[in-house]
């Protein structure tokens, strides 16, 4: 990054006046910013400014760089774009906890995760200031503003939190009033390749002026601040005598001296995951404000991951060639001589699949059966041997079915026309369900109204399989079995079934 | 060979392959389209998922459908309704049998038609044993026992597995019925199968079995003989409109000599644009699949900024979503391009159907006075011109332009003459150069005198540094204004550059009599059936002639030229009477609609209906 460029503040101030309300944190940010900018070692014409909307949203029109002031809350996807079509951009976002963490929420959880080479500059005054004093996502709960006059019910959103949630690879934390931090953490930010995400405690005079007190002060803002260094032991205060000491979990503050030394004390280390989220967790004023950078590590950008791809494939593939794309699929030929006389060849890939779950499934390695589900699907009912059926005539008398069932000891009747053709079955279950109790005189009731009409049959040849199935479907004991004219033939029960595995397995 | 079986020349003819949506009907039906237009025939194909991914097997929920036309002279369309019909399972046969033209041939696995089929379908009786396939030619063929038997040698596969090739069963009897080779698809099952020798043992043998028992037994009396198309001579592939989309824009951004940015959020009927792009990083497509609608569309106008050909594609919910960022794309006057492959709708509505209700949508379907470029291809083919005018246009006016596809030209196939990319004019860019400290400040809003584009000045040239947003602007430096006349001016500005864009499109082209009875106005993938009914009644004598828009905004500079001179003037479209009403607002004609919303294309015979309708 050592280009040759000597640039100065001046040059990255644009010909608009700013118009934020006096006193605003933003002035203090865009000076930082204009400040730093020259010693980044990218050329002025490579940086980019995005925002989206709202107070600090404005930033973009008072830099002199390339910039778009865009919608509420998508500044992070314009980025993104921006930065996949030129990845040798410095691009930097400028957004707010209304804008960033509220309408922008999800824009900017997913701009982290991806890790895009951009600087995400999150203002965060805790308040909405553009449409005059709402609390935001970041507002402590019990804040009363002109939305919440008795007090806001919600739990702040921690941006910190928020990031590692992302797994950011860079963030760091500053304030507008403190200028040599703040212009150190930029720096820090512009220098790291991928995501860098920086949350800036910015004051709102007009709707949220007292939300840093002891944090914007220099009289006594170092009482309060921890400033992290990597490899640092956690250390703070104007004197600094105080310390981070972790008991178990939870980090403690400690005064030095009486037995405690730096030893005891955390280490800062940028590479931690868990460290990070002890420091996001760590409020002001329960804990000192951890301030500088609190995550820094190395992964692959999204953008030199695409680049890669994009080189691999033309190692691969050669440069994109559009008559190749075009022929790609079967292609035929008509000629000119004799345009019945068709020609066909075939080139290429094969064309777009559409079958998807037909051609997944072909894809599957064949299915491992049990020797049990073999049988069921290979042996046909007539493996069962199926005892020859009792029938009955339609026409008969119930008095009659039942003696036969006496007589035949069996629970179930197969019952035929004058064809001899199954119209019906009739089993223990009718007499109990249909007949006991409800039918006075079975001489003189028939068959007929009391049986089961045009039940499930089955023929011999089909599967045993399909016969438990239709089994468990209706709830049967018995299926009759019919012969191509539908005259019954035999009878198989869940009995049989049964009887059959325990021969074929024991 | 089964001697007695007589063939019958036809011109055309319409097949639908139906079965449960993992019976592999669009793999089928693509085959038997793949084999037909190898063989020299025009081919129109529609496919007709199910709106469930998995739906229950055999229900009417589960049914997939893909139709082929095919013809041995120049089709328009898929078809009104199927001749033969190949219904793998009950419920194929009940969701397909009222589209049938009446004394059609229905193949059927009596098999499938078990009780437990049936119910599922719906049926009370079983189809086949009673009355309700009078009329029609039904031919049941035992397909599921013959396949198991054509293929009981193969040990290696489970009774279930050999099962899924019975579509290819299928498919060999229908190839037999319409004298088509087997060895396109033979091919395709070596390739295909590479890796599983029992696979292309498999599938190879159902598909000899099914042409075998076609030519041994006397199940068939009549076999089907449709000559080669006199196609203009030339090399052709088949194509879907989502596939000719994709090719297009990569084109136009080889065209134009920039990466093509693509950046999307996955939505039905669009995703397959995408899903062609993914594989094409060698021709420096950069696709991006975003986290949601409003950060794709956000992403491209950052692209778009950046310098690349930006391009996003979705359906008629997701430019619901986009439609804030679309205003900012149009404030901020970048070139771009936005794909609706539109769905029925409001809502949700029908994702995998197709309508062309989101004309309205497109042309105002924003805040604040947000004119926007709309183009509409005719045919899946054109979707590939479509993309390249698109982008010819976003970047001589520097402005986003929508293309409204449809599901139906998505998903839809026919016969592409192959172009020569050397034909295809170059897109020329002008990027204003770098400046110095001593030049005139860059302005960029200063327009160009034509055709009121702004420079299209992007980040990395030194110099041109410049902010641009969402807020009203001045004049030439475009900083923020709300002063009354600037803002009056470039909303003027922006609306004049999309009507001077006329200029540079084509008139409108009138297909019979320029002046007469009726005139038909159509746009979008209504094309087929509207000119094939129009055809068809002038062969009748009737005074019609056919105008199909592509260019929806701007309109063609000659229409109103046009509607003046037919007595009666109608739009057919599949919505409630969108262009009718725009036309009516544009011109004050008194011009009668006729919509439909089936979310089904036009029938031909719909057409032709209404036309003799209309002239008694």
């Amino acid at each position: 990054m050592s280009i040759p460029i000597t640039l100065n503040r001046k040059d990255f101030v644009s010909d608009q006046t700013v118009r934020w309300c006096p006193g605003c944190g933003d002035y203090a940010i865009l000076a930082s910013v204009q400040k730093t900018l020259p010693d980044i070692g990218v050329p002025k014409e490579n940086i980019v400014f995005i925002s989206g909307i709202g107070c600090s949203s404005r930033f973009p029109y008072y830099m002199n760089t390339y910039g778009i002031h865009s919608i509420h809350g998508r500044a992070p996807t314009l980025a993104t774009g921006l930065a996949i079509a030129n990845p040798e951009l410095s691009v930097w976002v400028v957004t707010g906890d209304g804008d960033g963490l509220s309408i922008g929420g999800n824009h900017l959880i997913h701009a982290i995760r991806r890790n895009i080479n951009l600087n995400i500059l999150l203002f965060n005054n805790r308040i909405y200031g553009l449409t005059k004093g709402q609390y935001s996502p970041t507002s402590r709960t019990g804040t009363k503003t002109k939305s919440s006059p008795m007090g806001s019910l919600e739990q702040p959103l921690n941006p910190i939190a928020l990031a590692m949630a992302a797994e950011a690879t860079f963030i760091a934390r500053s304030i507008d009033a403190h200028t040599q931090h703040l212009n150190e953490t930029l720096m820090a930010a512009s220098q790291h390749k991928g995501i860098s995400f920086v949350e800036i405690y910015q004051n709102c005079v007009i709707f949220n002026p007292n939300e840093w007190i002891g944090l914007d002060d220099r009289r006594v803002r170092d009482e309060n601040i921890l400033y992290l260094e990597h490899g640092k032991p956690m250390i703070f205060g104007k004197d600094m005598d105080k310390g981070i000491r972790l008991n178990g979990f939870r980090p403690a503050v400690v005064q030095l001296g009486n037995g405690i030394t730096e030893d005891d004390l955390l280490v800062h280390d940028e590479t931690s995951t868990q460290l990070a989220f002890i420091l996001a967790s760590m409020e002001f004023p329960e804990f000192p404000a951890p301030m500088g950078v609190i995550r820094r590590v190395e992964k692959q950008t999204y953008t030199d991951g695409l680049m890669n791809q994009i080189e691999t494939a033309r190692q691969i593939k050669g440069n994109g060639n559009l008559r190749t794309l075009y022929e790609s699929a079967d292609l035929w030929t008509v000629t000119a001589k004799d345009q019945n006389g068709v020609a066909s060849k075939q080139t290429g890939q094969l064309s777009l699949e559409v079958d998807e779950e037909y051609v997944d499934e072909l894809d599957k390695e064949p299915e491992v059966t049990t020797a049990m589900q073999d049988r069921l699907i290979e042996d046909t009912i007539a493996a069962l041997s199926p005892k020859a059926p009792i029938t009955i005539d339609v026409s008969a008398s119930l008095a009659k079915a039942v003696r036969q069932m006496n007589t035949h000891r069996i629970g179930c009747l197969v019952v035929t026309d004058a064809h001899d053709k199954l119209v019906g079955i009739f089993t223990e279950k009718d007499v109990l369900h249909r007949v006991v109790g409800l039918v006075e005189d079975l001489e003189t009731a028939v068959i007929a109204d009391y049986m089961t009409p045009d039940p499930i049959a089955l023929k011999a040849n089909l599967p045993i399989a399909q016969a438990l199935h239709e089994m468990h479907m209706h709830g049967f004991r018995h299926i009759p079995l019919v012969d191509d004219e539908h005259r019954p033939e035999g009878i198989i029960s869940f009995r049989d079934v049964v009887h059959h595995l325990k021969e074929r397995f024991a | 060979m089964n001697e007695e079986t007589e063939f019958k020349e036809l011109d055309s003819i319409v097949v639908r392959f139906a079965g449960d949506s993992g019976d592999g009907m669009q793999l089928t039906g693509t085959q038997f389209t793949n084999t037909s237009a190898v063989f020299g025939n025009d081919i129109s194909t529609m496919p007709d998922f199910p709106a469930e991914i998995r739906a229950p097997a055999g229900t009417l929920a589960g049914v997939s459908g893909f139709q082929v036309n095919f013809s041995n002279k120049d089709i328009l369309t898929p078809g009104d309704s199927p001749q033969v019909l190949v219904a793998m399972n009950p419920a194929a046969l009940k969701a397909s049998l009222k589209d049938l033209e009446s004394g059609g041939t229905i193949i059927v696995n009596t098999d499938a038609f078990t009780q437990t089929n049936l119910r599922k379908a719906d049926y009370a009786m079983n189809p086949l044993e009673d009355e309700s396939l009078v009329g029609y030619h039904v031919i049941e063929v035992p397909l599921t026992t013959l396949n198991r038997e054509a293929l009981k040698e193969i040990e290696s596969l489970s009774t279930k597995d050999k099962d899924r090739s019975q579509n290819f069963f299928a498919l060999g009897i229908v190839f037999w019925m319409f004298e088509r080779p087997m060895e396109t698809t033979l091919e395709w099952v070596q390739k295909k199968f590479a890796k599983r020798p029992d696979l292309i043992e498999a599938n190879t043998k159902a598909l000899q079995a099914g042409y075998f028992f076609g030519d041994t037994t006397r199940t068939f009396q009549q076999r089907y003989r449709i000559r080669p198309a006199q196609l203009p001579p030339g090399t052709y592939r088949k194509v879907t409109g989502n596939e000719a989309m994709a090719m297009g824009l990569v084109t136009a951004a080889h065209k134009m000599g920039k990466p093509l940015f693509y950046g999307t959020y996955p939505i039905t009927p669009a995703s397959d644009i995408l899903h062609a792009l993914a594989p094409l990083r060698h021709f420096d497509v950069r696709t991006f699949q975003a986290e949601d609608e409003i950060a794709a569309m956000g992403s491209i106008i950052g692209a778009a900024f950046g310098g690349a050909f930006a391009v996003t594609g979705t359906s008629g919910p997701g430019v619901a979503l986009k439609s804030e960022g679309m205003g900012l794309a149009i404030a901020l006057e970048l070139p771009m391009v936005i794909v609706n492959v539109q769905r029925g709708g409001p809502s949700t509505g029908l994702p995998t159907k197709t309508e062309q209700s989101d004309l309205l949508q497109a042309m105002f379907g924003r805040n604040g006075e947000s004119p926007i470029v709309v183009l509409a291809p005719q045919s899946p083919a054109d979707c590939f011109n479509i993309a390249v005018e698109a982008a010819r246009c976003a970047m001589r006016a520097t402005t986003p332009v929508m293309i409204l596809s449809d599901g139906f030209l998505a998903n839809s196939s026919e016969p592409w003459p192959v172009p020569n990319p050397d034909d295809i004019e170059p897109i020329l860019i002008e990027h204003p150069a770098a400046r110095e400290a001593e030049d005139d400040p860059f302005m960029p809003y200063a327009r160009d005198e034509e055709t009121l584009a702004r420079p299209w000045a992007i980040p990395g040239t030194r110099g041109l540094e410049h902010r641009i947003g969402g807020l009203s602007k001045a004049p030439l430096t475009g900083n923020v204004s709300y002063v009354p006349e600037h803002h009056e001016q470039m909303t003027h500005d922006r609306a004049e550059k999309i009507a001077r864009l006329a200029e540079f499109l084509p008139e409108q082209e009138v297909f019979g009599p320029s002046s007469g009875d009726l005139l038909m106005i159509s746009w979008g993938g209504t094309f087929g059936a509207v000119r094939s009914g129009v055809i068809k009644a002038q062969r009748n004598g009737r005074s019609v002639a056919h105008a199909h828009l592509r260019y929806l905004n701007p309109l063609p500079r000659n229409l109103r030229d046009i509607i003046s001179n037919y007595k009666q003037v109608i739009v057919p479209e599949l919505n409630g009477g969108q262009l009718a009403f725009l036309l009516r607002g544009r011109f004050g004609l008194n011009i009668q609609s006729f919509p439909k919303m089936h979310a089904r294309p036009f029938k031909i015979s719909e057409i032709t209906s209404k036309i003799e309708e209309l002239l008694g």
